[in-house]
């Protein structure tokens, strides 16, 4: 299973894509522990410190924090999604689960985010920050026998530092264990902007959040 | 996309520029060449020939060789032309010089040195202009600072032709009457050829994009870009086929360069306004040691056309075209080349090093390999140096000239000095500066794995 995740215009909320139908139909916002008890999902994530509240959508679900940096816990709440949709159980009580058909619930095994924490080894020289923080790497998927794909771009096309990024990146994948073969596929669609930085990164560049350019 | 590689000979470009410079520093220091001589001596000629072609040219070179392919995303066209550019390159200045020396009576005129550096020179920048060409014929996109370089490498052809021309006239090669006019009243269309067109509009492109990059603020494709683009395009073609007609024609090229100048001032503004507002939307609020310097750079091209209008008002223009001239040479693409190497120096150096190690283990940043807060002293003085310099000029104080001319000298040495323990890795932390499977780099040339 891979769960992709986006930032919201609100730098305290993540999103968080499972690819699977989350909720059928509606919405739910769930925004304290009372209030998740409809919710075997939302109770174990408001479980994990730092989770202030949980909304759940169609496809996705909305994750509010406190001051607690996001990688302090975000592979908490990644790990209880997975293990949320991996055995089955409902998302709100009283309902049968929902049909959940993620990408490869064999294989991948939450092996894409170890790869994305082992790509944080790989930096970008100029910038001197890690190319997960800096929003370089656009998708990580893993696929049978743990055949890797990593997409990304660069700050700039044409940079000089542009293969040597791509064969780090592919070093650092193939070192994770069970990744048997690792493909690393760059585009420039969308262009980079300092936008697709992670919150940490924005603060240590002094990047205000909104604006785009 | 294929991704840019490391140009083998830039580093090697770099060095022999530098020399260059700390070469005509020193000159300026002892008293050779203007204001000591006068200034059309051969002293000052060949003062001025360090500085524009030992200095500068072989600066932008190899940073052309460098970056132009980031301009267009296309890798460069031959690394094999570049060794031979360089060598035709400083070989042609050797000869130029020489030739200049029996220009004044001091080596016999036994061998036509003048005839040689056109041969040279011309060879060395032909090499240079079309490997950049091939490469940016290649390239699927030309973006708009990419277009700038196409204006500069104009202006460096038509350098190189006019100055060629002088040559095989002075070194009595050529004899042909309109030729030996444009000698005699070409000079200020050299100039502005060379420092307007090839120089500083190459500057513009170049610093548009490399601004953007190191600063995160949005790469500018927008009206003002491209109107300063046509407008200085337009005024070095007024400057250059005006002026060359109107000497042709048996006139003078004054109304021709008068005109030029106010579109190149309304080019400048424009630009200026660019630049601002690059520095304004910049996401990056912390900005590097090299950001910082251009900025000093950018002011002093600002003050020298101040200077160069208050001086036209006053009609003081022709006394002091040399502070005028300093002040752009120095303070403006000087400062900014200066500056921008403090940074490419590093980031090359760290590509070769590092690079390749990528992803294999933790690796410095490039910014572990520089000091700023050292160098950046080094980088005050020089500023201070440049502007001290342009105003003993300005206040006919040649004593003074030669001191700011040492202290240039002494902050350029501190600054090459920057340079070298950057690609000596000399500041990166022990633990830290050479992982394994890490290759030192060398100093003179860029060797990719």
């Amino acid at each position: 299973m891979f769960i992709q995740t986006e930032a919201t215009p609100d730098p305290k909320k993540l999103r968080f894509l499972p690819g699977c139908e989350v909720l059928a139909e509606g919405t739910l916002d769930l925004g304290n522990r009372e209030q998740a008890g409809v919710s075997p999902l939302a109770e174990r994530l408001f479980a994990i410190p730092g989770v202030t509240g949980v909304s759940l959508g169609r496809d996705s679900i909305v994750v509010a924090r406190s001051d607690r940096e996001w990688q302090h816990f975000k592979p908490a709440i990644l790990g209880v999604i997975m293990e949320h949709f991996m055995s089955g159980a409902p998302v709100v009580r009283g309902k049968a689960a929902a049909p959940s058909s993620p990408a490869n619930p064999a294989t991948d095994g939450g092996r894409a985010e170890i790869i994305r924490e082992a790509l944080r080894q790989v930096i970008d020289p100029e910038l001197g920050y890690n190319i997960v923080d800096l929003g370089l790497v656009y998708e990580v998927t893993v696929e049978d026998r743990g055949m890797t794909t990593v997409i990304m771009t660069t700050t700039t096309p044409g940079c000089p530092a542009t293969n040597y990024l791509k064969a780090g990146a592919g070093e650092a994948a193939a070192a994770v264990e069970g990744v048997e073969s690792v493909d690393v596929q760059l585009t420039y669609e969308p262009r980079w902007t300092p936008e697709m930085m992670s919150p940490e990164a924005k603060a240590h560049f002094g990047i205000r959040d909104g604006g785009g350019w | 996309m294929t991704g840019v590689t490391l140009s083998r000979w830039t580093m090697s470009y770099f060095a022999a520029a530098l020399v260059a410079l700390m070469a005509a520093e020193a000159m300026m220091a002892v008293g050779y060449g203007f204001p000591a001589a006068a200034i059309a001596a051969p002293e000052t000629l060949i003062l001025v020939h360090v500085v524009a072609i030992g200095w500068l040219s072989l600066l932008m070179c190899g940073a052309l060789l460098q970056f132009l392919p980031v301009l267009v995303a296309q890798p460069l066209y031959s690394n094999a032309l570049a060794l031979p550019a360089l060598v035709s390159l400083v070989v042609g200045l050797a000869a130029l010089i020489l030739a200049f020396l029996q220009l004044d009576g001091r080596i016999a005129p036994a061998v036509p040195f003048f005839a040689i550096a056109a041969a040279l020179l011309i060879a060395g920048f032909a090499f240079v202009l079309w490997n950049l060409a091939r490469t940016m014929a290649a390239a699927p996109t030309m973006p708009l600072p990419a277009r700038f370089v196409v204006v500069g490498l104009a202006g460096v052809t038509f350098t190189v032709v006019l100055g060629a021309t002088f040559a095989l006239v002075l070194g009595g090669t050529v004899d042909y009457g309109p030729l030996v006019a444009l000698t005699t009243a070409g000079l200020p269309i050299h100039v502005v050829a060379g420092l307007g067109g090839w120089l500083t509009f190459t500057a513009m492109g170049v610093s548009y994009r490399l601004l953007a990059m190191f600063m995160l603020a949005p790469e500018l494709e927008g009206a003002t870009t491209k109107a300063a683009l046509l407008l200085g395009a337009a005024a070095l073609g007024m400057a250059i086929a005006g002026g060359i007609l109107a000497v042709l024609l048996g006139g003078n090229p004054s109304l021709a360069l008068l005109a030029a100048l106010a579109m190149g001032v309304l080019a400048l503004a424009l630009y200026g306004a660019d630049v601002l507002h690059l520095y304004r939307a910049r996401r990056r609020r912390n900005i590097e040691l090299n950001s910082r310097m251009a900025a000093y750079a950018l002011v002093s091209l600002a003050a020298s056309v101040v200077l160069t209008l208050l001086l036209l008002a006053i009609r003081r223009l022709g006394d002091h075209a040399a502070a005028v001239v300093f002040l752009i040479a120095f303070g403006w693409l000087s400062g900014l080349g200066l500056a921008q190497l403090y940074k490419i120096v590093a980031f090359l150096t760290w590509l070769e090093c590092y690079g390749p190690v990528l992803g294999k283990g933790p690796t410095p940043r490039v910014q572990d390999l520089v000091v700023e807060n050292r160098a950046g002293k080094w980088f005050l003085l020089y500023f201070i140096a440049v502007w001290a310099g342009a105003a003993a000029l300005l206040a006919g104080l040649p004593l003074a000239f030669r001191f700011a001319a040492a202290l240039l000298l002494v902050a350029t040495v501190g600054i090459v000095a920057q340079l070298v323990r950057t690609r000596r890795l000399a500041d990166v932390k022990d633990a830290a500066r050479l992982p394994q499977g890490a290759r030192p780099p060398r100093l003179l040339l860029s060797c990719q794995p």
